[in-house]
């Protein structure tokens, strides 16, 4: 059952369509990634989900509803919106106070939370001393405050070091293993490839693909290495059968379109030797990279 | 209704700038009572002796500044969220921002009235001590001086009201407490100097005279005031309140429908 559902949600700024017709569902219990470079349109979509943003067309959904018909929404739906939704001048404690008092959050939260993000020694420093990484702990505290069923960050690894990226990932893994479905957003597949499910990525405003990373590493091509001495032979009947295939050093030939059992059935079919075959999975990255670069292609292209 | 409203109050006591703002206006008031009485019954300033009604009800509501803080107290409540990007969290909270822009208001004018109490009390004391250190009557009735303080206090919470309906409708601080400053002091002045007859309905003119009369209408006699008669207490009570909610509702569709982005 979709505990998000977003169905053709559009947005235009004075002329510019920053979010175009894009529909997309999360699942309940799932951790999706929410990817696509900056500028693509993740942040509008995701204001536009809780409300902040008017919609110029479409509809957005949490659990059924329309965000602004939420009883008690902060009990549903944690965001992470911006590192710095706190004013600098209070303390995290008492930032957390009045988000608990906004959320009806049960007493003694606070400090259980702070505790979680590991602010518990800083709770009493004013938020403007804080660290950017610092900010983001506390954002994210700020949205487990009222033990939600479902989280929407949005680039929350935003400011982190490389152990506050570890931290990040270690804990939306066991908000994973708690049930919760969580929809996170950022610019970099590397950065949540570990925890998420599926993904949704977005390029110049549209939607490119959802998928789960499965889906996602097999529609990218396999390579498959091949050690032959006979690489024209081969070459030519993995051709005729549509798959690519060309020589890059001496003995090695580069295959796509084609599994190594399939090269190596073909192969002892017609007597060709092969020495050794190394099979690289498709590198995420790069599919993104593709993805969204395709997209911009189409762009231009229209 | 109720937790929204504990809510913006637990905002301003976390805020150091509602310590400021309500010392500055105690520091203010403090310093022009001081002036007001020091210049009482000198030729040419216009006061009268503080040994008369007339002079002790002048330097008794010198708290105009406390209310002009309490309408900028009342705008920081409303614009400061966007300033700091704190309406995120607010309208998440809340989606229904009509209902916050009232919390909002009720609690800028819980504690604005707080500024108009402090500078009531602050003018009656150092009046008071002046009356006293000349050996000198006191001219009006412990009554009125009450009313005096009262009137501060309701027409600081009025401002404060004013002030959350002016912040809702301009997103920028700096300008919102220019504009009030520049509203209160120069363009108020120039149209009550033009049109006399206008005078008593200009906000500001209304509230701090409003603070005068109820002391005057509520507890003793009436005693004549200055310029373009004053309307009676709830006439000015109900023109702010007017004018706060005429605003808020102006607000509450064009500016706070406003994308947050």
């Amino acid at each position: 059952m979709a505990v998000i559902e977003v169905d053709a949600l559009t947005k235009r700024f004075a002329g510019l369509t920053a979010v175009d017709q894009v529909s997309f569902t999360v699942e309940r219990g799932s951790v999706v990634g929410f990817l696509g470079p900056n500028g693509a349109g993740k942040t509008t979509t995701l204001r536009m989900l809780l409300g902040l943003v008017t919609p110029t067309s479409g509809t957005a959904t949490v659990n059924g509803h329309p965000y602004a018909d939420l009883t008690e929404p902060l009990h549903i739906v944690g965001a992470v919106l911006e590192s710095s939704l706190a004013y600098s001048g209070r303390s995290a404690r008492n930032h957390l106070r009045i988000a608990a008092l906004m959320g009806d959050a049960p007493p003694g939260r606070v400090d259980e939370v702070l505790d979680l993000v590991d602010l518990a020694g800083v709770a009493d420093r004013r938020v403007g001393q804080f660290s950017l990484g610092m900010r983001q702990r506390l954002a994210l505290a700020t949205a487990l405050l009222c033990d939600p069923e479902i989280l929407i960050l949005d680039e929350p690894a935003n400011g982190l070091d490389p152990e506050g990226v570890h931290w990040l990932r270690t804990l939306l893994r066991r908000l994973a293993d708690e049930g919760r479905s969580v929809l996170i957003s950022s610019h970099i597949l590397a950065e949540v490839a570990q925890t998420v499910d599926s993904v949704v990525i977005l390029d110049r405003g549209r939607l490119v693909t959802q998928s789960t990373l499965a889906e996602l590493t097999a529609g990218g091509a396999h390579v498959v290495r091949v050690r032959t001495p006979r690489a024209s032979d081969l070459i030519e009947l993995l051709t005729a059968r549509g798959a690519t295939a060309h020589v890059v050093s001496a003995d090695w030939t580069e295959v796509t379109g084609a599994t190594s059992e399939q090269i190596g059935t073909l192969a002892a079919e017609h007597a060709i030797p092969i020495f050794e075959t190394t099979t690289e999975a498709a590198d995420l990255e790069d599919i993104f990279l593709r993805l969204t670069a395709n997209a911009e292609r189409t762009e231009v292209t229209q | 209704m109720t937790r929204l409203i504990r809510t913006e109050l637990l905002k301003l006591a976390t805020m150091r700038l509602t310590y400021g703002l309500l010392a500055i206006a105690a520091a203010l008031t403090a310093l022009f009572s001081l002036l007001e009485n020091n210049q009482a019954g000198s030729s040419g300033t216009g006061v009268p002796p503080i040994s008369t009604a007339e002079g002790l009800r002048t330097v008794t509501t010198v708290t105009g500044f406390a209310m002009l803080f309490a309408a900028v107290l009342g705008s920081i409540v409303a614009n400061g969220e966007f300033r700091h990007s704190t309406a995120t969290l607010t309208y998440l909270a809340t989606p229904n921002r009509s209902r916050v822009l009232v919390a909002k208001t009720i609690a800028a004018a819980s504690v604005g009235s707080l500024f108009g109490l402090v500078a009531g009390v602050i003018a009656t004391g150092v009046g008071l001590i002046f009356v006293a250190a000349h050996g000198d009557h006191v001219a009006l009735s412990t009554g009125t001086l009450i009313g005096h303080i009262a009137g501060a206090f309701v027409g600081a919470a009025l401002l404060a009201a004013l002030g959350v309906a002016v912040g809702s409708q301009v997103r920028s601080q700096l300008a919102t407490v220019i504009g009030i400053f520049v509203w209160a002091i120069i363009i108020e002045s120039a149209i009550g100097g033009l049109y006399t007859s206008a005078r008593p309905y200009l906000p500001y003119t209304a509230t701090t005279l409003a603070g005068a009369r109820l002391g005057n209408a509520a507890f003793g006699p009436a005693h004549g005031l200055n310029g373009g008669g004053p309307l009676p207490f709830p006439a000015a009570a109900a023109l702010i309140a007017a004018v706060a909610v005429a605003t808020s509702l102006v607000a509450s569709r064009t500016t706070l429908k406003g994308d947050i982005t």
